[in-house]
């Protein structure tokens, strides 16, 4: 600073000044200093020790600024408050005061504008003021503002009315303001923040009774019917507010003695009615914060008030499981403490039971998606409390493990959290270092929401996005350097570290202490590991240690890598159908491939890779034992690609290249059915992803099946290629049945028929018996037993059935079918599609059965009839003994053959009119009928979606169960953990077995109700 | 173990009970009942009582044979007609699955979700029935004429009456029980009696009529008299009906209250009862489930044949009672379509439905009948538009199985059920030959 008195280098230097203290605007910085009010007050300010303390403000611009405001203002309210305010900026003995006011006035605007308002107010800096004040002195100071006394049990205002509730707004602002200071100008705001933050849960209490006492001032009888208790609820309740949320309340009143019980709670609700009002409700002076009592039984829709019986019938009889764990933080903070206490007596014990109920792991999973999920899209960057990672998230963790634990454990009962987390970590429930850490993690997460609400007094809980913004916030939390971007990343970290604590806390003391990573971990007593296991889904805990001891004990390198990896994989077990299931396919598929280089690499590399493999794990045994018979596809899950299916082309050029250099016939089926195996597995693990429909997996399926048909057939013609006769004839064969449709299943069949067409001048006997030979021969590939998995090739809708000759020529198939054809084989030609050999055959074939198939006018009555007959018979014979017909997927009310055999009485009545109903797959048909106006587009719907789901449900069934046959694969199942377990397959969330079955049968019983009218009416 | 699972704990040991029996209801709304030994009882609390589920009515079938009974504490009560020492008592039960899940079949718990579905709209549903039985002296059986015990005729004082005595100790017996009675009196047909429950929730009622109906029973035994209540015992007198009042709450409001509406009707009010109306004919076959219900419905009095309502019209299905001023809460609907043999669970499941369909879907309700529709011709009601209710049981299940609403308020498993017993009820009624048949047909044909 020089003394030259040039005024431009005088401001260049001042402005110089400013900059380097911290000011973002030092132009309006200097004008400010040169502001006649404050200058009237404080004398010149350039090299003045004042603008140094006001650069240690949050915001030195907003602190400026908001002083010489106050100047202005004390100065208008008499020559007392300008000396004193005088004295407070320039005594050097007053430092302290002078910091606090500074601190204030830089970090909430708010708080600036009170004492803008009530200069007077800023007496309540004057003096260091501990952030922990008796509750009970808070308590009698507010309700002093209001002319009531703090030693009557029932205090009554005497200051009514609008005064009256301005004069307790008052009253807690300048408390307010005192936590305000104390908080700011703390050098260590992150120890501090759990003392604020009961100070102001006590002060919303004080607040609350004082409210209580205005609202017993406008009764008639003051309120004296009736002992009405206010209970805190959520941060409230756990003492551990925020500087502005909403408080919740619960109201519980019993009747005084000798007054009716009716009249007493109506007057209770009275007084609940006006004591919120008192705190929210416009008026001269601000509201202090919303009183929210929806975690009330019933909710919004409950009556405001009930007595403490009627709370406890609630409970027991409706309450969810979310509220139990929401009166977990319940605690007594006004009014009649004999009635509060009466209360959270009465339903503390079922806090501690929730764990029992039915449900608890479906309700406490749904919660955590709750949790987890409802962020708002434009907000999910911003959220400080929702959304992984967020202080919600923090909270539910340690409020699970409270609730999981503290039914045995009186010990971890508190209702404040960290409080709640030291329990935890002191009664080893979770790691020290663990617990440690996410208590920072939170303490950060609540200082940053505190310094964000302080600067307007608004409920927000969103990281703000302005430059200055973020600046102020930044060194409000001590972040001096670095400004916006570090407080940005260090707020990001925390909500990483959280997520992943929330893994550490939760999974990592489930296993053994052998396996512990450092020597603050902890392993859980075997009593509260199987409690946690049972509490997040594991139906057989004691078996689920055992896998993880085995899992994780020993020196191995994969031992070492599954300590990494299994508390998160815990977690994602859970998260399936069934967790057990999951876990046992994974010591499985550990023991198999553990020792493989990539595989444990993968998983611990590729988070995307284990979660995928988790979750295949826990809901599919057939992918299960899938992927432990061909190891080598868990590597597809790391890759996006790997999953999608693959075309025919593809795989046929595969078999091609697999046929092309193999020689020993065996070998290349064995191959084929190697690639059939490994699409099987492919097309299992993309659709328990979810990430293809049903249709795409049954053209998966068919177009495997149709390439190693192919193949084999090749195999067996190159036989007889090479041998003593030669090829004597050309053959071909016929897709039939849910082949020719394209709508495999995983355990399906193959239908076929086989033709041939002996070569000119062959003899045709010789020729006849040799495609029987190749026919049979390809039968065997396939079939037989071997390695790789079987493809059964079933010939039996030949003509003549079993009886029949296995393949016939083109010639004798056209004489058969012109004498001898009957309904039904006209109808399962409509399926009919040429797949392998001789692809002129396979065409003369279709243009043989086209006519039979599609005749010209339609079938006649006398074909319809026999078809409506056999379905009948059909339906009446063919299920299976004790099944029930709603159930059964395939023959039963409204399953595949209803639907398929409505869509083909229409193809053979109207397939030779309409172009587009000439097509082997059910739902092209049922689109085409629909287009062509031959059934309504409601029936249609109906249809479709009955097939739809009968489908998908069989393939949910092998994939659940891992069984490709047998009389159960075609049944909807009882069992409610099947159901569930086809539930999560069909995409729906946990708990949804019951609406399976009910989804099915009403779809069923819609799709009859079609079939009857359109198959059997007219 | 909760509060009131101890307390009932706490009661079988002071009042020295010895056996606990465990009632639940069947698809058809029959009574059923397992006693267990107080012992046993903390246990059943725990785990529920397993039983063979295959032997009860549309319980389950055969394969899922395995259910347990669950019982609720809230619905303890002492037997009061099996003595005071070495007492009996009783709860009902939820039905559940081995797995702990709710049975589907359990006609307690359908009428549970549909309260749970109101709930979630802001809903609760009351019901005040008023339940007909007639007494017939000893003995009662179907092949001798029956004797009423009395010939007395609508709101009668009989001196002496056995149905008076009957009255007086059935109400206290019920009083005793916990369940409140609102009114009692002799009823238009010969031995015939009404008793009115007070208005609770529909749970708590459907549970009190169960209990209504075997304490009927019980005390007609110890008087030596036979209580029944079979819809239309009697050709030539009235039917026994279960006219019911109903009102939806909105937390403490009466949701169909509005003061100064016409009859002081909330819209909510005349949505509900448009959903009624709407409905009725496919709810038909549960409220009046039986062959003989319709002979009941078809025989004039006070049993309503056809779909209308109207204000303090006795002969409309729903009736909206004369409102008392000052008594916002009191504002109800009356269903008088079902009788004293339905099952009240699912019945009460289904106009709580129907009505919220009226709701959800805005339906306009129809102008209320004025006149007595049962003196109107053919033509005058198509005029109006008044539809009649079905006509047989045949017809009550040809509408119910088309009905959505019916499938999913039951749930697909009860409405399968129900459909296959009341077809085999039906066929084998078809197959009977009657007296009617062989008065007027054997002396001419």
């Amino acid at each position: 600073m020089t003394a030259d008195g040039d005024p431009g280098r005088r401001t260049g230097g001042l402005r110089t000044q400013l900059t380097r203290l911290g000011f973002t605007d030092p132009g309006r910085a200097a004008s400010l200093l040169e502001d006649p009010d404050l200058r009237a007050l404080a004398g010149p300010l350039e090299g003045a020790t004042l603008v140094e303390e006001i650069a240690t403000a949050a915001s030195p611009d907003d602190a400026l600024l908001a002083l010489t405001r106050l100047a202005t203002a004390a100065i208008g309210a008499g020559e007392a408050r300008r000396a004193e305010l005088r004295a407070l900026l320039l005594e050097p003995g007053r430092a302290g005061a002078r910091a606090r006011l500074v601190a204030v006035l830089g970090a909430s605007t708010a708080l600036a504008d009170h004492l803008v308002r009530h200069p007077e107010d800023v007496d309540v800096l004057a003096e260091p003021s501990p952030i922990g004040a008796d509750v009970r002195t808070v308590r009698a100071e507010i309700l002093a503002a209001v002319g009531a006394s703090g030693d009557d049990a029932a205090p009554v205002a005497t200051r009514g009315g609008q005064d009256g509730t301005d004069a307790m707004r008052r009253a807690y602002r300048r408390r307010l303001l005192m936590i305000a200071a104390a908080d700011l100008v703390s050098s260590e705001p992150l120890t501090l923040l759990p003392a604020v933050a009961a100070a102001l849960a006590d002060l919303a209490g004080a607040a609350l009774e004082a409210a209580l006492a205005l609202a017993r001032a406008e009764q008639d009888d003051h309120g004296r019917c009736v002992h009405l208790a206010v209970i805190g609820m959520g941060k409230c309740g756990g003492r551990e507010l925020n500087y502005v949320s909403d408080v919740d309340v619960v109201y519980v009143a019993e009747p005084a003695p000798g007054h009716d019980e009716q009249e007493a709670l109506a007057c209770a609700t009275r007084l609940a009615t006006t004591l919120a009002k008192a705190c929210s409700s416009a008026s001269a002076e601000p509201a202090l914060w919303p009183v929210d009592a929806a975690l009330r039984p019933e909710g919004k829709n409950g009556p405001l008030v009930r007595t403490v019986a009627s709370h406890v019938t609630y409970y027991e009889r409706w309450a969810k499981t979310w509220e139990f764990q929401a009166l977990l933080k319940a605690r007594v903070v006004a009014g009649d403490t004999e009635v509060g206490r009466a209360y959270t007596d009465a339903l503390a014990p079922m806090v501690w039971s929730a764990v029992e109920r039915e449900n608890f792991v479906e309700d406490s999973q749904a919660m955590r998606r709750r949790v987890e999920d409802h962020v708002p899209a434009a907000e999910a960057d911003r959220q400080l409390k929702l959304g992984v990672g967020g202080l919600r998230d923090v909270e539910f963790t340690v409020q699970l493990l409270q609730l999981v634990h503290g039914r045995s454990d009186e010990s971890i009962r508190s209702p404040n959290t960290l409080t709640a987390l030291a329990a935890l970590s002191a009664g080893g429930y979770v790691g020290r270092d663990h617990a440690a850490r996410l208590a920072v993690c939170y303490r950060l997460l609540r200082a940053l929401e505190h310094r964000i609400q302080l600067h307007r007094l608004r409920r927000t809980h969103l990281m703000p996005t302005a430059e200055a913004d973020l600046r102020r916030l930044a060194r409000s939390v001590g972040i001096r350097t670095g400004g916006a971007d570090a407080v940005v990343e260090r707020w990001r970290t925390v909500r990483r570290d959280v997520r992943h604590l929330h893994e550490e806390l939760f999974y990592r003391p489930l296993l053994p202490a052998t396996a512990s990573l450092s020597a603050e971990d902890v392993s859980l007593a075997p009593e509260a590991a199987r409690a946690r296991l049972a509490a997040i889904g594991y139906r057989d805990p004691a078996g689920a240690l055992r896998h993880i001891a085995a899992l994780t004990e020993g020196l191995s390198r994969r031992a070492a890598i599954q300590r990494q990896l299994l508390p998160v994989l815990l977690g994602w077990f859970a998260e399936g159908a069934d967790a057990d299931a999951g876990l046992l396919a994974f010591r499985r598929l550990s023991d198999e491939l553990g020792t493989t280089h990539w595989y444990l690499k993968l998983l611990r590399d590729s988070g995307v890779a284990a979660h995928r493999l988790a979750q295949l794990l826990s809901t599919s045994r057939y992918v299960a034992d899938a992927l432990a018979r061909s190891p080598e596809s868990v590597a597809w899950l790391d890759d996006d690609a790997e999953l999608a299916p693959r075309d025919h082309a593809r795989l046929a050029a595969e078999a091609d290249a697999v046929l092309t250099r193999q020689d020993d016939p065996v070998g290349a089926a064995t191959l084929l059915r190697a690639l059939r195996r490994r699409e099987l597995a492919r097309t299992a693990a993309a659709e328990v992803l979810g990430r293809s429909s049903v249709t795409t997996a049954a053209a998966s399926l068919t177009a495997a099946a149709d390439v190693v048909l192919a193949g084999a057939l090749r195999i067996a013609e190159y036989e007889v290629r090479h041998g003593p006769d030669g090829l004597l004839t050309r053959n071909a064969v016929i897709a039939m049945g849910r082949l020719g449709g394209r709508e495999l299943g995983y355990g399906s069949d193959a239908d076929v028929l086989f033709v041939h067409d002996p070569l000119p001048g062959v003899d045709e006997p010789a020729a006849q018996a040799q495609a029987v030979a190749i026919a049979m021969r390809v039968r065997s590939l396939l079939g037989d037993v071997g390695p790789e998995p079987t493809l059964e090739v079933d010939a039996d809708l030949r003509p003549e059935g079993r009886n029949g000759p296995l393949v016939r020529s083109l010639a004798a198939y056209g004489e058969y079918y012109q004498r001898w054809s009957s309904p039904w084989e006209s109808q399962a030609l409509l399926r009919a599609r040429p797949v392998a050999g001789d692809t002129g055959l396979g065409e003369r074939f279709v243009a043989l059965v086209d006519p039979l198939r599609y005749p010209p006018g339609g079938a006649d009555a006398h074909v319809l009839k026999e078809v409506r007959r056999l379905k009948a018979r059909m339906e009446a014979e063919r299920l299976p003994r004790g099944v029930d017909p709603a159930r059964h997927l395939k023959l039963g009310r409204g399953g595949l053959s209803d639907v398929e055999w409505t869509v083909q009485l229409l193809q053979l009545r109207h397939g030779h009119d309409h172009a587009g109903l000439r097509s082997p797959s059910t739902l092209e048909a049922l689109d085409a009928a629909a287009a062509a106006g031959l059934v309504s587009a409601e029936d249609a719907a109906t249809l479709r979606e009955a097939w739809v789901l009968s489908s998908r449900l069989r393939d949910a069934v092998v994939l659940w169960t891992g069984r490709v046959g047998g009389a159960a694969a075609d049944v909807l199942p009882h069992d409610r953990r099947a159901l569930g377990g086809l539930a999560r397959l069909l995409g729906l969330p946990p708990g949804s077995g019951g609406d399976v079955e009910e989804t099915y049968l009403r779809t069923g019983r819609r799709a009859r109700a079609v079939v009857e009218r359109v198959f059997y009416g007219d | 173990m909760d509060r009131q699972q101890e307390f009932v704990l706490r009661t079988v040991e002071e009042r020295d009970i010895r056996f606990i029996r465990l009632w639940f209801t069947d698809v058809l709304g029959i009574l059923k009942s397992v006693a267990v030994a107080p012992a046993e009882l903390e246990s059943a609390f725990a785990e529920g009582i397993g039983f063979d589920g295959s032997a009860i009515e549309g319980l389950t079938r055969v394969y899922e044979a395995d259910m347990l009974a669950k019982p609720d504490p809230s619905t303890f009560q002492v037997l009061p007609w099996r003595g005071e020492t070495h007492g009996t008592a009783r709860m009902f039960c939820d039905i559940q699955t081995p797995d702990g899940e709710p049975s589907l079949a359990d006609s307690r718990y359908v009428l549970k979700r549909a309260l749970e579905r109101a709930s979630d709209k802001g809903f609760t549903f009351y019901t005040h029935p008023e339940v007909e039985f007639y007494l017939f002296e000893n003995p009662a059986e179907p092949d001798q004429p029956l004797v009423p015990v009395d010939s007395g005729g609508y709101f009668d004082h009989v001196p002496r009456g056995t149905g008076h005595d009957f009255r007086r100790a059935a109400i206290t017996m019920l009083e005793s029980m916990g369940i409140s009675v609102e009114f009692s009196h002799h009823e238009a047909g010969p031995g015939q009696n009404e008793i009115d429950l007070r208005y609770a929730d529909a749970l708590t009622t459907a549970d009190n009529i169960m209990t209504f109906r075997t304490v009927v029973k019980e005390v007609a035994l110890e008087q030596g008299i036979y209580a029944s209540f079979m819809p239309k015992p009697l050709a030539d007198h009235p039917g026994s009906g279960m006219h019911t009042h109903l009102s939806l709450f909105e937390g403490d409001r009466n949701a169909f209250h509005e003061p100064g509406a016409p009859l002081e009707l909330s819209a909510t009010a005349r949505k509900f009862i448009a959903g009624l109306l709407h409905h009725a004919a496919e709810i038909t076959a549960i409220t009046n489930q039986y062959v003989n219900s319709y002979k009941r419905m078809w025989g004039g009095a006070e049993a309503p044949s056809y779909i209308c309502w109207g204000h303090n019209n006795r002969s409309a299905l729903v009736r909206v009672p004369m409102y008392k001023p000052g008594k916002g809460n009191s504002s109800r609907v009356e269903y008088r379509g079902v009788d004293s043999a339905t099952n009240p669970y699912l019945a009460y499941a289904l106009l709580l439905a129907a009505g919220l369909k009226g709701i959800e879907e805005g339906y306009e309700l129809p102008d209320g009948a004025e006149d007595d529709v049962w003196e109107l011709t053919d033509a005058e009601r198509r005029a109006l538009g008044i539809q009649p209710l079905p006509s047989s049981l045949e017809q009550a299940i040809a509408i119910m199985e088309k009905s959505e609403l019916v499938a999913e308020t039951l749930g697909e498993h009860v409405f399968d059920f129900v459909l296959r017993n009341k077809r085999e009820e039906w066929n084998a009624y078809r197959q009977q030959v009657t007296p009617f048949e062989l008065k007027r047909f054997l002396s001419v044909l």
